[in-house]
């Protein structure tokens, strides 16, 4: 069956949009998404604000949130209004699911959220609120067709999710198993910074090519509302053709574009403060707002020297309690420009996380703010991981010498990098690193929606089989933990050994077989692993054993398999089978336990992480 | 329609509002705070012409107490109702204008403005395509030609003779293309909806 739309849905930390190709046409726009936008409004944005409000039972009359596709129901309040009103009822709103689904200390099934708060009669899981955001935009998407007649089925088209490079398996199948929940059917999954490239080449057009050459190291620095993400993408020749390949993905850093207004808000407030003005929490939030619309005016127009804000009080006298102050560049380039895009070297990487004995449990939000620092990490490390293939070493080429691996051309993306001066620091801050040589910039568009853009672009590729694909494969390698049988020590843990079952690189579509190990199982009962994971060690071979797991990889999750009693097989049998690793066309990483003398194999599954 | 009108003037308050965000001097604000009511006088003749033409004249004074109104024109008063709370709630229209301007300093009043123009501004571009009707600077002499619409012209001066007309350019007048006001959900049968709901916070 051929193909008749492509749906390309980027599921962000803080906002999600959607973007379509009509296969039949080849016309591609970004879908308006119907949301509520304050209480018995409904209206449509290009973007969904990804946040659940949980009402309560008396707060609003009810009908004031029913969406046209759902007659009766309402489920909870998803979009723009979730996330102001959210602002003003912290304990009923639930926001940043997505950073909550990687996060290796909860349980991302368990109802955890809104995050602590006690005011709500039923909490959603991480799980779930990914889930409703991808219903509201499967339900918008459906609504959308069929209200301008052309009444698509999802089965018609080819659906492409984006994750976080930065995302483990754990956390991506999770993401593909809530957007099947969601009635999306299996998904392509596609990391956000490929999808920015995607965006990028198809809006350069046949003129891609010329703009990148071979021996280009592409960095694509993604910085969004809440979190920075970052790849590189190696550009070589072969036969003629340009071809492109992911080497290097980022760490998961909660740092972003909501960091930034923070900052400036809090500097204004003390500001205010030492004036004698006191504000509100919801003045605070007021000014949050006020703070980031001056830095974009400021940013904007280089010739103003600084912005006015103006702090409405919450009461009904505008005149008596309009708090004014003003945001001039001296402040905004100290903040913004100095405080995260700091002219740091290349060896200055982010501090450590304070390991206070008491830590206050949530999301592993940065502890360092400065992104140059990340940046550079992210240089180091990669540097690292092509260092420890041949074949990546030889993409790269000379580049692969110094401190970090230095891009030729970086591709912004993210709401932060619609900012000229940002990007003007960061290229300078490259250079710099780069021993005084420039950096090119690929000119980016629309950087909010770059992601969905491109999404739908990859997954119009994929179905008409035309176009340019990023060679990439699994991100990271993957081990499973073997216990070393060691005599027993007091005050002595022995490492574990890890065995490598999938390599990093793995392509889309590729079987595995680990012939040289095999585990016994027990029919009948389950059997758990332990499962760790690393990016940077792209020259680990499947079947290759490393003796301590947790001194150089991280721990991913448990893994569980139970082999259900056979006829021909006793129960209580121990039943000899090997790893067999399968990453499917769609890029989803499925591992099997295969007995040694049949075809027969046992699916493991990913066990959701507790601590 | 209604709402278009009653946009126009809305339109007229924020704009005049705008008048006072460039210049912070003294003067200037009276004469955009002469603006803003008259703007007021404007939008508040809307809304009783718009009555006046809806229901037949009735020399009855009207009880304060809710009456039965044919549902469709309810529907259009609570629309109404509902695009004011929109300007109230990102802009604060309603208390910028309920509030008594006479007792505060230009430099008070040029606070609130901002935060009016900022919230109604947006209300403006994300709900309307807004554009100028004539392009050319003011002042300078501009044709109108034959055929013009009549709504989008008011030719004052001495007016003699056919289309096309030679004139000056008072003002470049406004006009829009293009509505999205948000769907209404629910709408309570005896009452309008809040301008503003009052608002409590609990501990």
């Amino acid at each position: 069956m051929t193909a008749r739309f492509s749906l390309g849905i980027d599921l962000g930390t803080s906002n999600c949009a959607m973007a379509l190709v009509d296969l039949e046409t080849d016309r591609t726009e970004i879908l308006p998404i119907p949301q509520i936008l304050s209480a018995n409004q409904l209206g449509e944005k290009p973007a969904l604000a990804s946040a659940a409000y949980l009402p309560h039972p008396d707060e609003f009359p009810p009908g004031s949130f029913r969406l046209p596709w759902n007659a009766g129901e309402e489920p909870g309040i998803i979009g723009q209004f979730a996330r102001d009103h959210g602002a003003l009822v912290p304990d009923r709103v639930a926001i940043s699911a997505k950073s909550w689904l990687s996060n290796p200390h909860i349980d991302p099934k368990q109802r955890t959220l809104p995050w602590r708060s006690d005011s709500v009669e039923e909490k959603l899981s991480p799980f779930e609120c990914s889930r409703r955001y991808l219903q509201h935009l499967r339900d918008s998407f459906l609504h959308t067709a069929e209200s301008r007649g052309t009444p698509w089925d999802l089965a018609e088209g080819q659906v492409v999710v984006t994750v976080p490079a930065s995302f483990d398996e754990v956390a991506r199948s999770l993401t593909a198993e809530a957007a099947e929940a969601a009635g999306l059917g299996h998904v392509t999954l596609l990391e956000e910074p490929q999808a920015a490239f995607y965006a990028w080449s198809a809006r350069a057009g046949r003129q891609w090519r010329d703009a990148v050459a071979p021996g280009d190291v592409i960095l694509v620095c993604d910085v969004g509302g809440g979190t920075a993400d970052f790849s590189l993408i190696a550009v070589t020749d072969v036969g003629g053709n340009l071809e492109l390949e992911r080497i290097s993905v980022g760490e998961h850093i909660l740092l972003g574009g909501d960091n930034m207004d923070l900052a400036l808000a809090y500097t204004l407030q003390v500001r205010l403060e030492a004036e004698g003005k006191a504000l509100d929490a919801w003045q605070f939030l007021a000014l949050v707002h006020a703070a980031s619309r001056a830095k974009i005016t400021l940013f904007e127009d280089g010739t103003l020297p600084e912005a006015p804000i103006a702090v409405p009080s919450r009461g009904s006298s505008l005149f008596a309690k309009t708090i004014a102050t003003a945001l001039d560049r001296a402040l905004l380039s100290q903040v913004i420009l100095d405080g995260f895009f700091a002219r740091t070297a290349v060896d200055d990487l982010p501090r450590e996380a304070r390991r206070a004995g008491l830590q206050e449990f949530g999301l592993p939000y940065a502890s360092d703010p400065v992104i140059s620092k990340h940046l550079a990490r992210f240089l180091t490390r990669s540097l690292q991981n092509v260092k420890a293939s041949d074949k990546l070493g030889a993409l790269v080429g000379p580049r692969a010498a110094g401190p970090a691996l230095m891009p030729t051309a970086v591709l912004f993306n993210g709401g932060v990098f619609k900012a000229e001066p940002i990007r003007a620091r960061v290229l300078e801050l490259l250079a710099s690193w780069n021993g005084g040589q420039a950096v090119r910039e690929l000119a980016g568009f629309e950087p909010d929606l770059a992601v969905a853009h491109g999404a739908a672009i990859y997954g119009q590729h994929r179905a008409t089989g035309k176009g340019m694909r990023i060679k990439a494969g699994t991100s990271r390698s993957y081990y499973i933990g073997l216990e070393a049988s060691m005599l027993a020590v007091p005050g002595f843990r022995p490492p574990v050994k890890a065995l490598c079952v999938v390599p990093q690189g793995m392509q889309e579509g590729t079987e595995l077989l680990i012939e040289d190990r095999t585990f016994g199982l027990v029919t009948g009962q389950a059997a758990e692993f332990r499962f760790f994971s690393s990016a940077v060690r792209s020259g680990d071979m499947p079947g290759q054993i490393l003796p301590d797991a947790e001194r150089e990889l991280e721990e991913t999750s448990l893994l569980e398999v139970e082999l259900t009693a056979l006829p021909d097989l006793p129960a209580g049998q121990v039943v000899p089978v090997r790893m067999e690793s399968v990453v499917t066309e769609l890029g989803t990483l499925e591992l099997w336990m295969k007995h040694t003398n049949s075809d027969r194999r046992w699916k493991i599954e990913f066990q959701v992480r507790t601590e | 329609m209604r709402v278009v009108l009653v946009l126009a003037g809305v339109l007229l308050v924020a704009v005049s509002g705008a008048v006072l965000v460039p210049a912070a001097e003294p003067v200037r604000p009276f004469l955009s705070a002469a603006t803003l009511g008259l703007a007021m006088l404007v939008l508040i003749g809307l809304f009783l012409q718009r009555r006046e033409s809806a229901a037949p004249p009735k020399p009855v004074a009207e009880p304060v107490r809710p009456t039965p109104v044919p549902p469709e024109a309810h529907r259009a008063d609570a629309e109404i109702v509902h695009f004011l709370a929109m300007l109230q709630d990102k802009g604060r229209l309603v208390d910028f204008l309920m509030d008594d301007i006479n007792a505060y300093s230009d430099a008070q009043v040029g606070a609130a403005a901002r935060v009016v123009h900022a919230g109604c501004k947006g209300v403006l571009q994300e709900h309307f395509r807004i554009n100028p009707i004539r392009t050319e600077q003011e002042g300078s002499t501009v044709q109108v030609p034959a055929g013009y619409a009549a709504e989008e012209y008011r030719l004052i001066g001495k007016l003699a003779g056919a289309a096309p007309f030679s004139g000056v350019l008072v003002h470049r007048g406004w006009r829009t293309d293009m509505v999205k006001l948000p769907e209404l959900l629910r709408r309570a049968a005896d009452r309008l909806p809040a301008i503003a709901p009052a608002e409590v916070e609990l501990k």
